[in-house]
């Protein structure tokens, strides 16, 4: 089996923050049962927090499990005394009390649960109403928003005050999954297009999906919010140290639920905006490509670039689908079927009809909000040349803009 | 010793069980069919 | 089978039909209790199976042995067989069992409804599971995918093995409700002359709060899952955002029921505790009227506590608060449970059977679910915790160590009366001892993993979470193999033996054990004395 040697894992087990230790050691126990892979990484804490939600709630998460370890051990001591000191094998004769009698043993068994109060309402309580404050407070000084779209199964990035937008999928190769090649240093935290963001801003992020609920996770921001269809949710990340930073969908979202990562690059805000700018004189020269006239064969190019990354989990790189969740589209019906209607409008239920809208209760959702009119111009016309499908037609750019 | 429940005594208690049994599945019945219409 | 025959000899002039016909038309509460535990039993392997081909695919990174789609039907259905057809019946074996033989009926108040209920079982469990086998030929595409939770709109685009599981579920759910309505009424009207609501065993104090809760919530449950199949198949919008509907208003719904569904397993085993603690300890239990409080005030506070399951969907600041502070509050009822166990034991004759060291491990361990629990409370902490495999580890620790350890602490402890045999101690404690080694070496890693940052039903996963991966495949697959020895005691115990008398343990008080071991096909032919 192909795996990644240990040593590569380094790095993450130096990210792990100090305050690991101090809750750990208890636990480290029932690792060190097994030397021999003992020398691996391990690590028992929350990673390093980059955000100030993220170390409040480590901060937070430390206290307590500070607090339970004391409950745990001061309650069970008391249970494991008795069990050595109250044996009927040492003649301890038993007695015959059945709750507590008098003022005094009253007041003994009801201190546990004022000091159990206490812990809740004030020692716990009051840290976690601050933190729930802060961690919804979404609104307050940012600086930007960032909106996020979770669909089956990648992410959708949107920049709403420069109107960038672009789709960010798993990088991993389908190989590497497979076990057909050594599996990277990122094996499945790795996508192709980044989110970038800038150090030292407060971002605010709206998340919303357009098929199932998805949950938008980097452990290191100490933000985990579900994108849920027909809804907007909020949260908010302050990064404070530049980095990359990787998480994962949380919420089951059907099949590829494991296969879509969350890659977000911090970077310093100069670097942001060249990036911001660049991306945007990308964007502008995509769009200048909807006017004119694309030849097939660009637009089979086009498209397979496009069905590899958008399409391709469900209905397969060779076009033949996960039938009957996930049909063929090789020598589908629908595909396999006229184009447009004669005065140039979509046929109901049609292939153009199903890219663009998607179809109601499946997984097949609608890509005329996230995908530009090129792309879909171009992934249609490769559907319709592909997988031994010989349609022999096109659509052109311009035609599904004027079909929006 | 006495039977734990005169024969009579045993009738009118398992009708008693009966009358609260069909009480309660009702109960059941009626949250099962409010729930049926939260509208949304 | 012995127990039956050995009715039978007992009982020469009774007149029921044999073989298969006797168990299909039973109204014996015993036959009826021991389809339940017996069906339990083979649930609890099925069950077991299932989260073992998950957990042998999670030995390394990388796909290994399924697709995606089969990994996901297999952790929803392994979960859904746990806990509606392993740990359930369980209880209600123990109810049907024990309950008339505690109280001083003769039988169960509605012994008809009784065998109703019962039969009702297998047939879900065989539509909970029959997706698997009509994909192998080629029909459908297996069963539901969507993890045990049912969330909308993933399940509103699943498969039919969706429609399978909502079937499954609403039989399911009118087996558990009859089952109720009969212990609730059989508490109600069937104590023996001079058995007060306040002198009633803890067990049946226990079973009473779960018949409630289950009678409260498991109609809110088949209303969510109904809904969910109009709007697969008829057109309504419930929890579709498009048609006006809301997709977070099934979680409402389902954790509604979810919580309390918590302590419907979990009561039944609280009830059971101080019975094995005061039996061992020959001492009698400590806190009767607190536990009996403790019982209401969960029962109460679990309807209430619902919103804690889904904090990161968002919710206003006062209703994360609130459910913050009401789940926290939970913590002191089960303060006292806890209280109460261990006083029990203080300053007893303890001695360590089987049961006795189930009842302190489930303790121990059931202490850890409490109070990871606590800090799952807690809001901000949750947005970390929540969705990972930390809460996979603490509700395994809730529901296998307290609910399955609590269920093996009672088969241990009433097994011999149920069968008239011994067991053997030695297999039992060696299954003790492999059971809670096992556990914790599958299930210590997880909380890691979780703080780390691995997602829960995930299939494949980052390099960094290899080992302690590893380690609890490793843990889990001692830990389903361990059951053997169960299974092993249990059909030895029931095969045959030594003998024991009425009073099985030395220190076991309760009506229960004054009847023979086993007890006769009718039980309390003469009153008892209640004390």
């Amino acid at each position: 089996m192909a795996r990644t040697p240990h040593h590569s894992l380094a790095g993450w087990q130096s990210r792990v923050y100090a305050c690991a230790c101090r809750t750990g050691r208890l636990a480290l126990a029932p690792a060190l049962l097994l030397p021999t892979v003992a020398s691996a990484a391990y690590s028992f804490n929350f990673p390093e927090p980059v955000t100030p939600i993220a170390r409040e709630t480590l901060h937070i998460h430390n206290e307590f499990m500070l607090i339970i370890t004391i409950l745990f051990v001061v309650v069970f001591a008391i249970m494991i005394y008795s069990m050595i000191k109250h044996r009927k094998s040492i003649g301890h004769q038993p007695a015959k009390f059945v709750g507590p009698t008098g003022a005094l043993q009253w007041f003994w068994a009801l201190i546990p649960f004022a000091i159990l109060l206490f812990i809740d309402f004030v020692l716990m309580g009051i840290p976690a109403v601050q933190a729930i404050i802060n961690m919804e407070d979404t609104k307050t000084k940012a600086d930007m928003v960032l909106k996020v779209t979770g669909m089956q199964w990648k992410w959708q990035y949107e920049y709403p005050e420069s109107g960038l937008k672009f789709i960010s999928t798993l990088s991993t190769p389908r190989d590497q999954i497979a076990n057909a090649e050594a599996k990277g240093e990122h094996y499945l935290l790795e996508v192709d297009k980044p989110v970038v963001l800038p150090v030292g801003k407060k971002v605010r992020i709206l998340l919303t999906s357009t098929d199932v609920i998805h949950t938008w996770w980097v452990p290191q921001f100490g933000v985990k919010r579900d994108a849920i269809p027909g809804f907007l949710r909020e949260t908010w990340v302050l990064i404070e140290k530049p980095g990359i930073y990787r998480g994962q969908c949380a919420e089951l979202c059907g099949k590829d639920h494991g296969f879509m990562p969350v890659v977000v690059h911090a970077v310093p805000e100069p670097e942001y905006l060249a990036w911001l700018e660049a991306q945007k004189a990308e964007a502008k020269t995509a769009a200048g490509g909807a006017d004119r006239t694309w030849s097939k064969d660009e637009l089979v190019a086009e498209g397979k670039a496009v069905y590899e990354k958008v399409c391709a989990a469900c209905h397969q790189p060779d076009g033949k689908g996960l039938p009957p969740a996930f049909p063929a589209l090789a020598g589908s019906k629908v595909v396999n079927a006229p184009l447009l209607d004669m005065n140039g409008k979509v046929i109901k239920d049609s292939h153009v009809d199903r890219v663009l809208h998607g179809k109601a209760g499946t997984a097949m959702q609608a890509f005329s909000a996230s995908l530009s009119d090129v792309e879909l111009a171009a992934v249609i016309t490769y559907e319709r040349n592909s997988f031994g499908n010989q349609m022999g037609d096109m659509i052109q750019p311009a035609q599904i803009k004027s079909l929006r | 010793m006495a039977p734990a429940f005169s024969d009579a005594d045993l009738a009118r208690r398992r009708s008693a069980a009966r009358r609260l049994g069909w009480l309660l599945g009702a109960a059941v019945l009626a949250l099962y069919l409010i729930g049926l219409f939260i509208k949304r | 089978m012995s127990t039956a025959t050995t009715h039978a000899a007992e009982h020469p002039a009774e007149h029921y039909p044999g073989g298969l016909m006797r168990w299909l038309t039973t109204t014996n509460h015993k036959d009826i209790g021991t389809m339940y535990l017996t069906f339990s039993l083979i649930m609890f392997f099925v069950g077991g199976l299932m989260i073992l081909a998950v957990r042998a695919e999670l030995f390394q990174p990388g796909l290994q042995l399924m697709r995606p789609e089969f990994f996901n039907q297999l952790i929803g259905v392994h979960a859904l067989v746990m806990i509606f057809a392993a740990l359930m019946p369980a209880a209600t074996g123990f109810a049907n069992w024990m309950l008339p033989l505690m109280i001083g009926a003769p039988d169960m108040a509605l012994p008809r409804l009784n065998n109703w209920g019962f039969w009702l079982l297998p047939p879900a469990a065989i539509l909970l599971t029959l997706p698997f086998t009509l994909a192998l030929f080629g029909i459908g595409d297996g069963a539901l995918a969507t993890g045990w939770t049912f969330y909308a709109p993933l399940s509103v685009q699943g498969g039919m093995g969706v429609d399978f599981a909502i079937l499954a579920v609403h039989i399911l759910g009118i087996s558990s409700i009859m089952g109720s309505i009969n212990i609730i009424v059989t508490i109600f009207n069937m104590r023996a002359p001079g058995m007060t609501m306040m002198k009633l065993p803890l067990f049946a104090w226990g079973w009473l709060i779960t018949a409630f809760l289950l009678i409260a919530t498991l109609p809110v449950l088949a209303g969510a899952v109904t809904m969910l199949l109009t709007d697969r198949h008829f057109g309504t919008h419930f929890f579709d955002a498009a048609g006006g509907g809301d997709p977070i208003l099934f979680q409402h719904l389902f954790w509604f029921f979810g919580h309390p569904e918590v302590y419907i397993l979990l009561l039944p085993v609280w009830g059971l505790m101080p019975h094995v603690l005061s039996t061992f300890s020959r001492k009698p239990a400590y806190g009767y009227t607190a536990q009996v409080y403790s019982f209401i005030a969960i029962g109460l506070l679990s309807v209430v506590v619902w919103a804690h399951h889904f904090f990161t969907a968002g919710m206003p600041i006062p209703a994360l608060v609130y459910f913050m502070f009401s789940t926290m509050a939970i913590s002191i009822p089960l303060a006292v449970l806890f209280f109460c166990w261990i006083a029990t034991m203080w300053k007893g004759a303890m001695t360590f059977e089987t049961p006795m060291l189930f009842a302190v491990g489930f303790i121990v361990l059931f202490g850890i679910a409490g109070l990871t629990g606590l800090i799952l409370a807690d809001v901000a902490a949750d947005a970390q915790y929540h969705h990972s495999y930390f809460v996979v580890a603490h509700f395994h620790y809730a529901l296998f160590a307290g609910g399955i350890m609590g269920v093996m602490t009672g088969v241990y402890y009433w097994l011999p009366k149920w069968t008239g045999h011994m067991y053997s101690e030695k297999l039992g404690k060696l299954h003790f001892w492999l059971t809670v080694f096992s556990f914790n070496l599958t299930f210590i890693p997880q909380f890691f993993l979780g703080l780390a940052g691995m997602p829960r039903r995930i299939p494949d996963y980052a390099l960094q979470f290899a080992e302690f991966n590893a380690i609890s495949t490793l843990g889990a697959f001692v830990l389903g193999l361990s059951q053997l020895l169960f299974a092993w005691n249990i059909w030895c115990c029931v095969r045959g033996g030594p003998k024991v008398e009425s009073r099985v343990w030395e220190g076991a008080e309760g009506l229960e054990w004054e009847l023979s071991s086993p007890p006769p096909h009718h039980s309390w032919e003469t009153q008892p004395t209640i004390k």
